[in-house]
């Protein structure tokens, strides 16, 4: 592996991480929200929930898809 | 500036001159224009809905799609025989070619949008007479606005793969402002509304046609530079 | 720069980018209080806002790196503009995407015809004509010119889609509009919020130069390829 492939898979493995990170908090902030859902706001949690993974989701696959894009061209120019 | 607006009269005067020849353009146009009129007919229960509340609407979606069909045919004749290549290896400046383009599809569309006005006149009993100055003023400002832009994305969408079918898609999102001021100044004047209430819609279509002219006939000459 | 340095100064700052953004993230769960009238849907807007805000910005340079590319013809400049424009579909998208759910929480539907939604969903779609555009010509060198005359007009367009949008709000008022953005938030809201502008502008910065790079390397290819050819 070149440097390049290497600094692709780090930003892959970093965003990888990071929604990881987002789907656990999805468990840890129930909690609270117990409280909260007995005003009657128990629904906007998965509004949020949802959109704060979409977002991180999207990035994501942009970085992947650069990143895939990035050492096919690396490779081709390899040989 | 005289040799200028003769090298227009010239292009414009051939293109029209084509067009009343084969009467092509027009005549699928106007067949359009009466059949989707007919269609209509069908889809709306005219029982619930009065015509002067959606008239305005589907006046200007029917001048939109009709003028889908006639703008998309601009280069179509030239570029089969290659006499495209010569209009621009003439000394003839692009903008010029581009205005002259874009006036022949201004006078076969304004034609077309007048057509609409009076099938829906003629066919949903639509009263436009208290304002018919004015309405055409709009509309003419509308089709202005699109014969423009039109005319610069069918030069684009003629060079790729996909055709015309890359038009709507390329002029659609630049036109949502053409057709909410067009609707918006209609249905004021349909309603019976003084005039006063659509000044602002009419200056904006103008802004808009003059803005889509300028930048026709500013960004055509990177479009057919080969 | 050399295209080596770009490659790298892309990642750190993707990196850099990715990592804030995760900051942000902890900080909108745990760290920032709740707002009183929206309840929990109002955190959706610490990643709605920033979202508008690059994608606003990579179209921005998009339109403004293809004006100068059919000024000085310099090959960079498309590579720059298409980096952007990609950028800029990605941002909307989220942006787009993030919007109805909080619109479904605070206005009771997933979509209202507002200015800004409406302004950012024609946007997307200019950008979609200036892919299409960019990938079915077969000569692409009229590719880039014909694209960056799309994005040309779609920019000066923007102030008459604005104004219009807007205009056609004021004929048809909404029931509920709750304005996410007051003037005054309470100072842990706004701190969270600018975080958030700058992960995602520094995340859309280092992303920039990475696919910017990855133009660079296909020209690279291309000359190579036709050398070897000749």
């Amino acid at each position: 592996m070149n440097r390049n492939q290497i600094l692709c898979s780090l930003v892959t493995g970093i965003s990888f991480l990071i929604g990881t990170i987002t789907l656990s908090a999805q468990e840890i902030s129930e909690l609270p929200g117990a409280q909260l859902a007995t005003q009657g706001l128990g629904r906007p949690y998965w509004h949020v929930f949802i959109a704060y993974a979409i977002a991180i989701g999207i990035v994501f696959f942009w970085v992947v898809s650069i990143g895939r894009r990035l050492s096919q061209i690396e490779k081709k120019i390899g040989n | 500036m005289r040799n200028y607006l003769r090298q227009i009269g010239t292009i414009l005067w051939k293109d029209l001159l084509v067009e009343f020849r084969t009467r092509e353009r027009l005549i699928t146009m106007g067949a359009f224009v009466v059949l989707v009129a007919i269609l209509f007919n069908y889809a709306i229960d005219w029982v619930r809905v009065s015509p002067e509340d959606i008239a305005s609407g589907l006046v200007w979606m029917t001048i939109m799609f009709a003028g889908l069909l006639g703008v998309g045919r601009t280069f179509h004749l030239e570029a089969e025989d290659g006499a495209f290549q010569g209009i621009l290896l003439s000394p003839v400046p692009k903008d010029a070619i581009f205005l002259a383009k874009a006036l022949a599809n201004f006078v076969f569309l304004y034609i077309v949008a007048l057509l609409v006005v009076a099938v829906f006149m003629f066919f949903f009993g639509l009263e436009v007479s208290r304002n018919f100055g004015m309405l055409a003023i709009v509309i003419g400002l509308g089709v202005l606005a699109f014969v423009a832009l039109g005319t610069l994305f069918t030069a684009v969408s003629t060079g790729t793969r996909m055709g015309d079918t890359l038009l709507p898609v390329l002029i659609f999102p630049l036109l949502a402002p053409v057709v909410i001021y067009g609707t918006g100044a209609t249905s004021q004047f349909l309603a019976g509304r003084p005039l006063t209430e659509a000044e602002g819609s009419i200056k904006m279509l103008a802004a808009i046609a003059l803005m889509a002219f300028f930048l026709g006939s500013l960004l055509f000459r990177f479009v057919v530079e080969d | 720069m050399s295209s080596k340095k770009i490659l790298l100064a892309g990642t750190v700052l993707a990196m850099i980018g990715l990592v804030w953004l995760g900051a942000v993230y902890w900080m909108s769960f745990f760290w920032v209080s709740t707002e009183v009238t929206q309840g929990i849907a109002q955190r959706i807007m610490y990643v709605h806002v920033p979202a508008a805000w690059t994608s606003f910005l990579a179209f921005g340079l998009a339109a403004l790196f293809s004006a100068v590319y059919l000024w000085l013809r310099d090959e960079r400049l498309d590579r720059a503009a298409v980096s952007a424009a990609e950028g800029g579909m990605v941002f909307a998208t989220i942006m787009l995407t993030t919007g109805p759910l909080w619109g479904k929480i605070a206005w009771g539907t997933y979509w209202t015809w507002e200015p800004r939604l409406t302004l950012t969903l024609l946007l997307w779609f200019i950008f979609l004509g200036y892919f299409l555009v960019r990938s079915s010509t077969e000569n692409p060198e009229r590719g880039k010119r014909h694209a960056a005359v799309v994005a040309i007009v779609g920019a000066l367009d923007i102030p008459f889609i604005h104004l219009s949008v807007i205009w056609f709000r004021s004929l048809h008022p909404e029931p509920v509009v709750i304005k996410a953005e007051g003037p005054t938030l309470p100072g842990d809201m706004l701190t969270t919020l600018l975080m958030s502008f700058g992960a995602f502008t520094v995340l859309f910065l280092g992303l920039f130069l990475l696919r910017y790079s990855l133009e660079n390397l296909r020209s690279e290819l291309d000359t190579r390829s036709r050398h070897a050819s000749v």
